[in-house]
């Protein structure tokens, strides 16, 4: 069925039935990736999928269900379970947001990008896995060497009359290289997610890939305390990323966050300020409506250590009398409305990386974290995470330590940040936002090494 | 679901370009989620999820397309667009389908559909557990219990004559209590889960489970930070297992041994583990979480070997990885949804039980740690280096469990910890959880009866 035959239909059978509002909301994602090894195409794909959610008030109450296939007997199992889930919640309810004046007309599409044909794609990769291969003679082989681009469209509708659009497409690619030297096997990966196809370079891709993985073999072990630590700019962003939802308010009102009550005071030392940016031209959760419909904007969560404001959907934001922030989230059509940040990142100082060590006695510096989702308690702020890096004396970096665990509590990092780099940077983890940090130089930490 | 000739045509057209092997994967599948937290029910959604997978071989080159498209001309659309991607011959192939079905006795008899059974039902579940968390002690701030249910139905063909049909039925309860004492905040958490339906939920022993999650989360909220350093360490069963899943299974599969990015590849008859270590994965349990009856490329599920006293016996393979390794599927092909090609995976993982009492394991430890629950964890299989979390610790003290002990995290290389294990217990249990690598998140189990490894990097927060 298309599009709008569905929406008519789901509308005139949903309010016969008794639902006072009811929303469309539809996703359509397009991608397609490939992944070679040794030269020859390994793994190719192409998708196409679309799927809906619906929410409806009835009896006062919000009810929600989706489908992947949009056919007649989809609308009435939808409006059913719709009616089905609404008697039984017992929250307070959801409002289905008529719409506002003034949205923000940019198109985050990048039509040059998606005419960048699969041809010239898989010929970049081969090229990138060749100089891979000739840049050093320990390069055991790639453990992945992908690429990927991924559009997408969202549409909302509600019978209040709101209709919008919008969308988003983006490239990505990731390349893992395994080295070895006599018996000592290390492997990292190299990441970047683009709009731009031309920004990247093959040579200075391989050769950054190749000495990640290098810069580890060689590792030793250190005596096991607390370190100054220096954490790299994509680690900072992965930790910071495992405590995003602290700033939620939905996480707030739980009681499910350390920052309940703490509006307008301290919570980071004075380097530290985050902001969230909804129209960076290069985020990938760049938008100009949140899934509710509500119109995006930006935001300063945090200013010199000060915190100004929770992150808001319509829900929470009325139990406080204030306006949603836009920050209302749905993952999916698979999922219910929540709250996240859209592109969230610590402000970057005016340091360099290299500043960030040269100064200490000794130290560790942390250049990838794992773990995130098992070492890490997001309420408490408590982590303890495995750890890769290198040991720095003098100000210089000795050479890489052997796998570490750090361990402390977020809440503590972030009054102990001493230093903001300006090397921003974004994570390419987490579903949380899209989430980035330059390098951060933190008082200390624990270490224990392997 | 599709029709066989509909299927049919799919598959010819899939090959039109020299591709040497078709399949199709179609997915129908009704989910229910309910989150009841905080002592009401906040959340509570159902949902249809349908889509179709073609993927095509030529040698060692796959091509997936995925789509939820269910028309025959959408179909054949998708099928000739991904047979672009492969550069060979055209050719004309005509496949053509076993007249019936292949009909498979489930070994997993379900009784109660998730989609038949009333919600309010469910949500009585959910009241009752809450009520068992948070009377439990008063520093029980509130219970997060998360019932997650699904009926996924499933229809596989290929061109070598595979067509098969299956419905996966799984119930799982995630039962989270939250403690505080004001300033901290621990959790305690259990998740009982089964390729059953409605009748595992209502049967699950709630006073067991339940009280368990509370008394775990009340206790972290008294322990101690853990230490630092190397110490023996004692896991216990169930969940205990994650260790193994991390650190030997992922390198187990063909995903990664059949391109040599796995410490285990070419390793077969070596001896790589201690003596005390045999290593199953079955996918034949009756009614387990990570339990099929065929995978997701139609072949049957079945037992496998991996590691026997210590002798590396088996990888776990799939089609695709099969061919680079030359050696048959051991029905490991697995997916999250239409949206994944299938690749080798684990369904339910576990070392097989020993000799020794839980008693005599502990009573044999000067000076180590206890981990009796664990959270989960990671590993990067080309390394073998792996990480996981210890939900509840314990200091081992001259043969007794000593104080609690917080935030400890395991970290290690799998290749070496297998070949520490000291002790094995006679206690073999099951525990469920979600895997994600690239084929997706996909249900299994992990398992192990108590265990103990002579010396295993632990990383606490208090350097020693």
């Amino acid at each position: 069925m298309e599009l709008t035959a569905f929406r008519n239909k789901l509308f005139a059978e949903g309010e016969s039935l008794g639902l006072t509002d009811i929303e469309l909301y539809y996703e359509k994602q397009e991608s397609f990736s490939c992944q070679i090894f040794k030269g020859e195409i390994d793994e190719y794909e192409s998708s196409t999928v679309n799927g809906v959610s619906v929410r409806g008030l009835y009896n006062g109450k919000m009810g929600y269900a989706y489908t992947e296939k949009l056919d007649e007997e989809s609308v009435q199992f939808l409006l059913e379970s719709v009616q089905e889930n609404a008697v039984l919640i017992e929250d307070e309810p959801e409002e289905i947001f008529s719409g506002d004046a003034n949205y923000k007309e940019v198109d985050y599409f990048s039509p040059s990008l998606s005419n960048i044909t699969a041809e010239d794609k898989i010929a970049f990769l081969k090229e990138v896995e060749k100089k891979i291969y000739a840049y050093d003679p320990r390069v055991v082989q790639t453990d992945y060497a992908a690429i990927q681009d991924q559009s997408f469209e969202k549409e909302l509708f509600n019978n209040k009359g709101l209709t919008l659009n919008d969308r988003n497409n983006f490239l990505s690619i990731i390349f893992s290289v395994v080295v070895k030297e006599e018996d000592e096997i290390k492997s990292d990966f190299y990441f970047k997610i683009t709009k731009d196809f031309d920004s990247l370079h093959a040579d200075e891709i391989a050769k950054e890939a190749v000495e990640k993985s290098l810069s580890y073999l060689g590792g030793r072990t250190y005596p096991n305390k607390n370190y100054p630590i220096v954490f790299k700019n994509s680690a900072a962003a992965a930790l910071v990323s495992t405590f995003v939802s602290s700033f939620s308010a939905e996480a707030v009102q739980k009681g499910q966050s350390r920052l309940k009550g703490k509006l307008e005071e301290k919570i980071a030392s004075d380097q530290v300020s985050l902001s969230d940016d909804p129209f960076l031209p290069d985020g990938i959760r760049s938008g100009t409506f949140d899934s509710e419909g509500v119109p995006t904007r930006k935001l300063t969560i945090v200013e010199n250590g000060k915190l100004k404001t929770y992150f808001h959907n319509l829900k929470t934001a009325k139990k406080e009398g204030i306006s949603s922030t836009g920050h209302g989230h749905k993952p999916s059509y698979k999922e219910t409305i929540g709250v996240s940040p859209s592109n969230f990142f610590v402000i970057p100082g005016e340091k360099t990386y290299k500043h960030l060590y040269e100064n200490l006695d000794e130290g560790i510096i942390i250049t990838n974290l794992a773990g995130l989702h098992s070492g890490a308690n997001p309420i408490s702020g408590d982590f303890s995470l495995a750890a890769n890096g290198y040991y720095v004396k003098d100000g210089e970096i000795v050479g890489p330590t052997n796998l570490m665990t750090i361990a402390g509590n977020f809440f503590e990092v972030l009054n102990d940040i001493e230093q903001v780099a300006s090397d921003l940077e974004f994570s390419p983890m987490g579903g949380s936002g899209y989430i980035g940090s330059p390098s951060l130089k933190v008082k200390h930490l624990a270490v224990t090494v392997d | 679901m599709l029709n066989k000739a509909l299927i049919e045509n799919v598959l010819s057209a899939a090959l039109t370009t020299g591709g040497d092997f078709s399949e199709v994967f179609v997915e129908d599948r009704y989910t229910n989620n309910m989150l009841h937290q905080g002592g009401r029910l906040e959340k509570s959604l159902s949902g249809r999820d349908f889509g179709v997978g073609i993927r095509i071989f030529k040698g060692l080159q796959s091509v997936y397309a995925y789509t939820n498209e269910f028309t025959e001309e959408g179909l054949l659309k998708a099928a000739r667009a991904a047979a672009q991607a492969i550069e060979g011959n055209n050719t004309e192939k005509n496949i053509v389908l076993p007249m019936e079905k292949q009909s498979l006795l489930s070994s997993h008899p379900i009784q109660f559909m998730p989609a038949s059974v009333e919600k309010s039902r469910k949500l009585a579940v959910l009241r009752n557990a809450n009520e068992i968390v948070t009377n439990y002690d008063s520093s029980i701030s509130q219970a997060i219990l998360r019932l997650r249910e699904e009926e996924q139905h499933v229809l596989i063909a290929n061109s070598e004559g595979t067509f098969a049909e299956d419905k996966r039925v799984r119930s799982l309860l995630a039962i989270t209590a939250v403690a505080s004492d004001g300033n901290d905040m621990q959790t305690g958490s259990y998740g009982p889960g089964a390729h059953k339906g409605f009748e595992f939920i209502e049967g699950l022993d709630l006073n067991h489970y339940a009280k368990e999650a509370a008394r775990s989360a009340v206790t972290m909220l008294h322990a101690d930070p853990a230490p630092s350093g190397k110490f023996p360490v004692i896991l216990d069963n169930e969940f205990g297992g994650v260790i193994f899943h991390e650190a030997c299974g992922h390198g187990l599969e063909a995903s990664s041994v059949a391109k040599n990015n796995s410490v285990f590849a070419n390793m077969e008859g070596e001896k790589v583990a201690s003596d005390f270590v045999t290593y199953i994965d079955d996918g034949t349990l009756t009614n387990e979480w990570g339990s099929i009856n065929i995978d997701d490329e139609g072949e049957k599920a079945r037992k496998n070997v991996l590691i026997e006293n210590g002798i590396l016996k088996g990888y776990m393979i799939d089609k695709f990885n099969g061919r680079r390794m030359e050696a048959a599927s051991t029905g490991s092909g697995r997916r999250e949804s239409y949206k994944f090609a299938p690749t080798s995976r684990m369904t339910n993982t576990y070392i097989a039980p020993g000799k020794s009492t839980p008693e005599e394991i502990i009573a044999d430890t000067e000076y180590g740690i206890y981990a009796k629950y664990m959270g989960g964890g990671s590993v990067e299989p080309a390394t073998g280096d792996y990480n996981f979390a210890i939900n509840e610790a314990y200091l081992v003290k001259n043969g007794k469990i000593d104080k609690p002990l917080r935030g400890a995290t395991l970290i290690g290389n799998g290749a070496k910890t297998i070949q520490k294990v000291d002790m094995v217990g006679n206690n073999l249990g099951h525990g469920a959880g979600m895997c994600g690598a690239s084929s997706g998140s996909i249900p299994v189990n992990v398992g192990q009866p108590m265990l103990r490894v002579s010396e295993i990097t632990v990383g606490g927060r208090e350097a020693k």
